[in-house]
């Protein structure tokens, strides 16, 4: 959009004195180019080294053992290639274990030497169990290494390979083709859906029954989540379809780290289209999700509260199931967590919920949010009152007059006032609608005097009359609406002259064509 | 065009010719340069000029001219033609960053502002190689190259400060970033070791700190978008070695100029900045840093001069620490007393003090100090940024800083005390800390509302600021008569009247002082206080009170605008208003000399009207002397008109534009004062009003109208007997008012003013016209507004000439024409009017409709009797209809040419409402009723079978209650 019909666009908002009814409720954008550094806190794409439930204790070999250096490369490569069992055995296990050591280990060279094709084939070898496990934890490290690495993996055909494993008797190596098969799945959403096309789900769902071990759940649920991870495009809703109802299962399960991974495999498939939202909340696991919000471990909490926050963000209908299940009760704790991606998901949660009807504006404040988003619009981080400025821009649009009387009330004026200073044009800008908001609802009760005087008091018109000076043109002009309209002492402007005649002319008009209104 | 010597010869004789004093060789050549500038090689031909010329000046000129020349043609507009071959553009990228680097100085510049506006359009597609090829510069070892890359980087870069985020910005943000922030790490690191390197060379040292402001600037640019990866990785480097600058001294870059801010002062500002920017928005990553910069920057503030240069790090500075103060997770870093009192005592105190440039300020350039200290426009101060870390501080502790300063407070006015002469600069820093430390919150209306409740505002205002305002000699010490006029003035709300009381004569007094800040202060915190209501909204210092004063008041007021510089006082003029405005009856004695002066004033700024506050205040007092006099006694309005229409007629002959609108208010308040005739000399005026050229100015329009409606009001007869022939071009003006989306209400007053006041046979041949215009407005653009305005109209219509004229009228225009009307527009938007008086006529005229018209009752029409009944039952007891369809919002804007509010309404020539229907119909509903009941006595069963057979029942209900308190029945 050029910048021209943003103006526009914006201005016709203002004029449109609130009466434009654009949704403003906001997707999680993925899309955006991002310049910070991913984020620290979301569940791990890939991982190694991860201990296996079923593992025999005889092979429960912890994977720094100080034996990994002893290991040569060429020794590996003979081992593997020859046609003895055990030498085989004993070079796959050799690999792994070098493959396993916590910092750099030699991917490269281990493909380069071209021993993906014997993993692979070794995986196959139902009557060497111990070959087929450390084939397979061969591969599994490899596949979670970088883009290149899984892609080596799979092009050995490790894929149908490592789901007919998914089958094996030895649990501890059907586990070890889970992990695998979760790490090829977090690759992205090409590796996913392959996986998909190759029934990887029916085959991993056979695997649940009530005598399956916790330990093997829990990768399972990781391996599940991988499968539900990403966009452009979305797993497929056959897929999702598949899923769902395992997933919902696995979140009435106790056991934390199962939550927590089940409740990220919600969080990516909320995270889309509001069709998608649907078929999550049909399950009726909104409820469960908000109790979860409440779980005192916060890696629970976290993708929980990702998983509501995407929730509302979809339709009216759908933020109202957020609601009868209490999110509003739960988000004023998380908004006072000490932990500052917490309160900006809880806010920007908030922020969609304040862009619903003024029914759900009404149950907010009801629930006592008001005091929560002052709190956080003072003290929080800046994404934090970022979220909670929409959330006060969002309120206003929608709210009734009333209730934008009770939010400035609240010291919310106060507070998204001293935020004018901060150092981003989008910021300043929707403050200022809000600003523009407040008083339009000023405006039908008669009290726009009031409330510049009350904004002027609180040091707002200062800051405003500072905006004209702004770089950004659109924050320049709004700036400048708002004092116009609203803070003007009546300055006396130019005008211009032309023509020269001495009287109008009264000229009836020639009827020409019937009037018809 | 040929790139050849012949024609970089005739380039030079005309680039020569653009530098001739004389205009007529001068302007020939710049058009010859522009009627060539589309050729091909043009550019190319101005570069090898700046390049190669043996002439200095012919160098710049060809660098300017090529600029501006970019300037005007680089972008491509899109279905425009490209103004630049493709050639020539390749041609200018692939040399000018190469010929900008190695040119000197004054060339560079001009070269720098080129590439930026061409980077602005092709970076980064269109110009790929243009990063990748500056950065090789920084491995130079040249600092004027290297500075070159680093100006031009700045000006590509700035823009990421002030644009909304979008994938376009934070794509090209994140290709520069690629490139970009490696090597400006490196160079950074590289700088600091070389300014260590050579930290005995000046020269050397002053390129050196050029790059590092440089640098700086570049790093708050990539950095305020959001905190990139490579940033965040690199923390450690930058902000050790920001710190590390922030604490450097070197006495070899300390400047000896006063004003000029140096190197080293531009460096720590800009690292404040930054610094400033990552606490704001990177504060979880930026925490572990932050005490070592609120340390560094807190000893930079205290071992900082009084000098002006320093006043922008300063404040900077100060304002950082104001920001940080605040934050709840950073308030032990300032807990501790002994911090608190240095605070106070380092920066705070000595950034208040009064200095010599404030003082000059006050005494040469009045106007200028009166902004800053009075209006607020005192940003960038040390005082305001003190002032500043004063309310920061009180978040949390109030207390402890209000003991602190009371402290400084006491001992700073005894130092005043033991030799005033020498020390009354103290005493000003002890007023400014009593006004910063006390003042929480403040409005111009109302001066300061919300006062810190430690600080004792009266006692302060009885011990140190009564004495200075009954100093018996006024002129002395101005700064703190003016200071203790300002405490008044802003504390005002919170002192208790009968100190108000003594200091009004006290503030009388000081208008007379010679000092411009002082004598202006006065005159507005008189304005200020008689401004101030007490119980029951009346004003809190009332007339009676003021009698004692009220002669010197007016004497000194009128004196004060005779001082040197104050002639056109605006805050005197404004005082001039508000105290008629207070005074009232108390003035009449003195009008006859006040508006001699007041007019001989007015005849004064006609001339050149330059203060637009001033001459608005001087019409305001104009209009109130008028008011105030004639509502004792009418008849004087003679002696104002003989008083003011000469300079009127001046200001008309002179076509004062910034005065009409004006001029036609305050002859409207006067003409409306005259009983039922018009004077002959309004009657002279008449024609001239109606002359298109004031009709085309916007700001004309309202009170224009006005005034013909005055002349309507009184003298609708008087016109259509000795002016008839104006009769058409007065139709004239309502048609072209009628046209305009933003005027048109403005051309239903006047219509409704023809119809009310002009008798009906004067403009019965006009009637029909009138409806089909109306008609056609209607059809082709039809607003909410217009409507509105037109259903007032054609009920006024009916009210006026009775419900079958209107009928007939409508049916002549086009058969049926009534009925469409009514379904169309009466019955549905009825409930859209507003006003009081605006729905009474609708009421009393469709009352008539529906009980004065046959029609209504015997034709097809009469299908619409029962909706339009419940649509006047609607307008009696529904809430009004105040929406508005969503493509209607733009109107007033749209429509109005340029869009200008040009109009300045002067409050005090306000007209009264006006209700043609009176006290003829009290209340409408029992009209209603009795009308209703008449008719069905008329026809007797139709009524009530109609109302019975499709009235809903709601409607009813509220029909039998009026019909009850009217005490009739319908048969």
């Amino acid at each position: 959009m050029s910048t021209e019909s943003v103006v526009n666009k914006r201005v016709s908002k203002f004029k449109n004195m609130g009466k434009d009814l654009a949704k403003l409720r906001e997707k999680r954008v993925s899309e955006c180019v991002e310049l910070r550094k991913a984020q620290k806190n979301e569940s791990i794409l890939k991982r190694r080294n991860i201990i296996l439930s079923s593992l025999p204790d005889e092979e429960a070999v912890s994977p720094e053992h100080n034996d990994t250096l002893s290991f040569r490369i060429e020794d590996i490569i003979r081992d593997v290639n020859s046609e003895d069992r055990e030498a085989q055995t004993r070079g796959c296990q050799a690999a792994r274990k070098l493959l396993s050591k916590g910092c750099d280990p030699p991917f490269k060279e281990i493909v380069d030497a071209g021993l993906l094709s014997r993993f692979v084939s070794f995986l196959s070898m139902d009557d060497e169990p111990t070959l087929q496990f450390e084939s397979a934890w061969a591969l599994t490290n490899i596949a979670s290494g970088n883009s290149w690495h899984t892609q080596q993996v799979v092009q050995q055909g490790a894929v149908p390979a490592f789901i007919n494993l998914l089958a094996s008797p030895m649990l501890h190596i059907s586990e070890q083709a889970v992990w695998a098969l979760g790490n090829i799945a977090g690759d992205g959403p090409a590796y996913r859906d392959i996986l998909i096309g190759c029934n990887v789900i029916p085959a991993l769902l056979a695997r649940i029954s009530p005598d399956t071990p916790v330990g093997y759940l829990r990768n399972l649920t990781w391996t599940l989540s991988n499968l539900c991870r990403n966009k452009k495009p979305c797993p497929p809703s056959f897929a999702v379809q598949q899923m769902l109802p395992p997933l919902v299962r696995l979140l009435h399960l106790s056991d934390k780290n199962i939550l927590s991974d089940a409740c990220w495999a919600i969080s990516y498939l909320t995270d889309g289209s509001n069709d998608r939202i649907d078929l999550v909340v049909k399950t009726g696991i909104v409820p469960r999700l908000v109790e979860l919000m409440n779980n005192k471990e916060l890696f629970i909490v976290t993708p929980a509260l990702r998983s509501i926050g995407n929730i509302v963000s979809g339709s009216d209908l759908h933020t109202q199931m957020a609601i009868d299940a209490g999110v509003l009760n739960v988000l004023p704790k998380l908004l006072r967590l000490p932990k500052p991606t917490v309160q900006k998901e809880a806010a920007w949660a908030l922020s969609n919920i304040a862009a619903g009807p003024c029914q759900q504006i009404q149950q907010l404040i009801t629930c006592g949010l008001l005091l929560p988003l002052v709190e956080v619009l003072r003290n929080g981080d800046f994404k934090t009152q970022k979220e909670a400025v929409w959330a006060v821009t969002n309120f206003t649009n929608g709210g009734t007059v009333e209730q934008v009387v009770s939010l400035v009330q609240s010291g919310a004026l106060e507070a998204i006032i001293n935020l004018l200073q901060v150092k981003d044009a989008k910021f300043i800008l929707i403050i200022l609608e809000a600003v523009n908001n407040m008083f339009i609802a000023a405006e039908k009760l008669g009290e726009t005097e009031k409330l510049s005087l009350l904004i002027e008091e609180l040091g707002g018109l200062e800051q405003i009359e500072m905006l004209q000076n702004h770089e950004n043109e659109m924050v320049y002009q709004t700036a400048h609406d708002l004092i116009e309209k609203y803070f003007n002492d009546g300055d006396i402007e130019e005008v211009q002259v032309d023509t020269t005649q001495t009287e109008f002319e009264f000229k009836p008009p020639d009827v020409q064509k019937t009037f018809e209104f | 065009m040929e790139l050849n010597d012949a024609n970089l010869q005739t380039l030079t004789e005309f680039l020569r010719k653009t530098l001739d004093p004389d205009p007529t060789v001068r302007r020939p050549a710049e058009k010859f340069l522009e009627s060539v500038e589309g050729n091909q090689n043009y550019p190319l031909l101005l570069l090898t000029l700046l390049e190669k010329s043996q002439d200095n000046v012919i160098r710049v000129c060809a660098a300017v001219t090529f600029k501006n020349y970019i300037k005007r043609n680089w972008r491509i507009v899109e279905d425009e033609p490209n103004k630049i071959s493709d050639a020539d553009r390749t041609a200018i990228k692939a040399n000018i960053v190469n010929l900008m680097l190695s040119s000197p100085e004054q060339i560079q510049k001009q070269l720098s502002d080129a590439i930026s506006i061409i980077g602005r359009e092709d970076f980064p597609q269109k110009w790929p190689d243009l990063l990748t090829e500056m950065v090789t510069r920084f491995r130079s070892g040249d600092f004027h190259i290297i500075n070159g890359v680093l100006r031009t980087a700045h000006s590509l870069f700035k823009r990421y400060r002030h644009e909304f985020k979008s994938n376009e910005l934070w794509t090209e943000i994140k290709l520069v970033l690629g490139t970009f922030a490696l090597p400006l790490t490196e160079l950074f690191k590289a700088t600091i070791e070389l300014c260590q390197t050579h930290a005995n060379d000046v020269n050397a040292l002053k390129v050196l700190f050029s790059s590092l402001t440089l640098i700086s600037k570049l790093f708050y640019s990539l950095n305020f978008q959001d905190l990139p990866e490579f940033f965040e990785d690199n923390m450690e480097t930058w902000m050790t070695n920001f710190h590390g600058l922030l604490t450097l001294d070197n006495k070899l870059l300390q400047t000896d100029d006063e004003e000029e801010a140096g190197l080293l002062e531009l460096l720590k500002s800009q690292i404040c900045d930054n610094a400033a920017l990552y606490a704001q928005k990177y504060d979880e990553e930026f925490q572990p840093y932050l005490p070592r910069f609120v340390t560094a920057i807190w000893n930079l503030l205290v071992s900082t001069g009084q000098e002006v240069k320093y006043d922008l790090l300063v404040s900077n500075a100060i304002q950082f620490l104001a920001s940080v103060c605040e934050r709840p997770h950073y308030k032990h870093l300032f807990e501790d007393q002994n911090t608190l009192t240095s605070i106070c005592e380092k920066v705070i105190v000595p950034n208040m003090e009064f200095r010599s440039a404030d003082e000059e300020a006050f005494e040469d350039n009045s106007e200028e100090y009166i902004r800053r200290d009075l209006e607020g426009s005192d940003i960038d101060t040390r005082r305001r940024a003190a002032c500043d870390l004063v309310r920061g501080l009180c978040k949390f502790f109030e207390g402890p800083v209000t003991a602190i300063f009371s402290g400084y407070v006491n001992s700073m006015l005894s130092e005043y005390a033991k030799n005033p002469g020498l020390n009354w600069k103290h005493k000003d820093a002890a007023t400014y800390l009593v006004t910063s430390l006390a003042s929480k919150a403040q409005t111009q209306k109302h001066g300061i509302t919300q006062a810190n409740e430690l600080v004792n505002l009266t006692e302060f205002f009885v011990n140190h600021i009564l004495p200075d305002l009954q100093s018996s000699n006024v002129n002395e010490f101005p700064v703190l008569k003016a200071d203790a006029i300002k405490y008044v003035m802003i504390f005002r709300s919170k002192l208790p009247k009968e100190q108000l009381l003594q200091a009004v004569p006290l503030l009388i007094t000081h208008l007379q002082a010679e000092s411009t800040v002082q004598h202006t202060y006065a005159a507005h915190a008189l304005e200020r206080l008689f401004t101030m209501r007490g119980p029951n909204n009346a004003t809190l210092i009332t007339s009676a009170e003021m009698a004692p004063f009220t002669e010197q008041l007016l004497t000194n007021l009128f004196k004060a605008l005779t001082l040197p510089g104050s002639a056109e006082n605006e805050y005197i003029m404004k005082a001039i208003m508000r105290s008629f405005s207070l005074l009232q009856e108390a003035i009449v004695p003195y009008i006859p000399t006040l508006i001699g002066q007041l007019t001989h004033k007015l005849l004064l700024v006609s001339k050149n009207p330059s203060k637009p506050h001033f001459n608005h205040y001087l019409f305001e007092s104009l209009c109130l002397s008028v008011r105030i006099t004639c509502k004792a006694n009418p008849v004087t309005v003679s002696s104002f008109e003989e008083a003011l229409f000469p300079v009127f007629t001046e200001i008309l002959q002179n076509d004062v534009q910034e005065f009409l609108p004006y001029v036609f208010q305050v002859m409207s308040l006067l003409l409306e004062i005259h009983s039922n005739s018009i004077p002959a000399s309004y009657m002279a005026l008449f024609p001239h009003l109606l002359q298109p050229v004031l009709w085309e100015r916007t700001g004309n329009i309202p009170p224009l109208v006005r005034l013909l409606q005055a002349f309507l009001e009184k003298g609708g007869a008087s016109i259509a007997a000795s002016a008839a022939d104006k009769i058409p071009g007065l139709l004239g003006v309502f048609q072209k008012l009628i046209a305009s989306k933003a005027n048109d209400h403005q051309g239903f007053y006047l219509l409704n003013s023809i119809i009310e006041n002009m008798p009906p046979e004067s403009i019965t041949q006009y009637r029909k016209q009138i409806f089909i215009l109306l008609f056609q407005r209607l059809q082709s653009s039809k607003t909410t507004k217009f409507i509105k305005s037109f259903l007032v109209f054609i009920n006024l219509y009916c009210v006026k000439y009775g419900a079958i004229a209107l009928q007939e009228i409508f049916d002549s225009i086009q058969p049926k024409m009534f009925g469409m009307v009514l379904e169309k527009i009466i019955i549905p938007e009825v409930q859209k009017v507003s006003g009081t008086v605006e729905k009474k006529i609708c009421a009393v005229g469709i009352t008539k409709i529906l009980t004065e018209c046959p029609a209504m009752m015997d034709t097809e029409y009469t299908k619409l009797w029962t909706p339009l009944l419940q649509a006047l039952i609607g307008l009696f007891e529904l809430p009004e209809d105040d929406s508005i369809p969503d493509d209607e919002h733009f109107i007033d804007i749209e429509d109005t040419p340029g869009y200008q509010t040009a109009f300045s309404q002067l409050a005090f020539a306000g007209r009264k409402e006006h209700d043609p229907i009176g006290d003829a119909v009290g209340n409408p509903k029992i009209l209603l009723a009795q009308s209703l009941h008449k008719l069905s006595t008329a026809c007797p069963g139709r009524v009530p079978s109609m109302l019975n057979t499709s009235l809903n029942a709601e409607a009813l209900k509220f029909l039998q209650g009026y019909l009850q308190v009217a005490s009739v029945q319908l048969v």
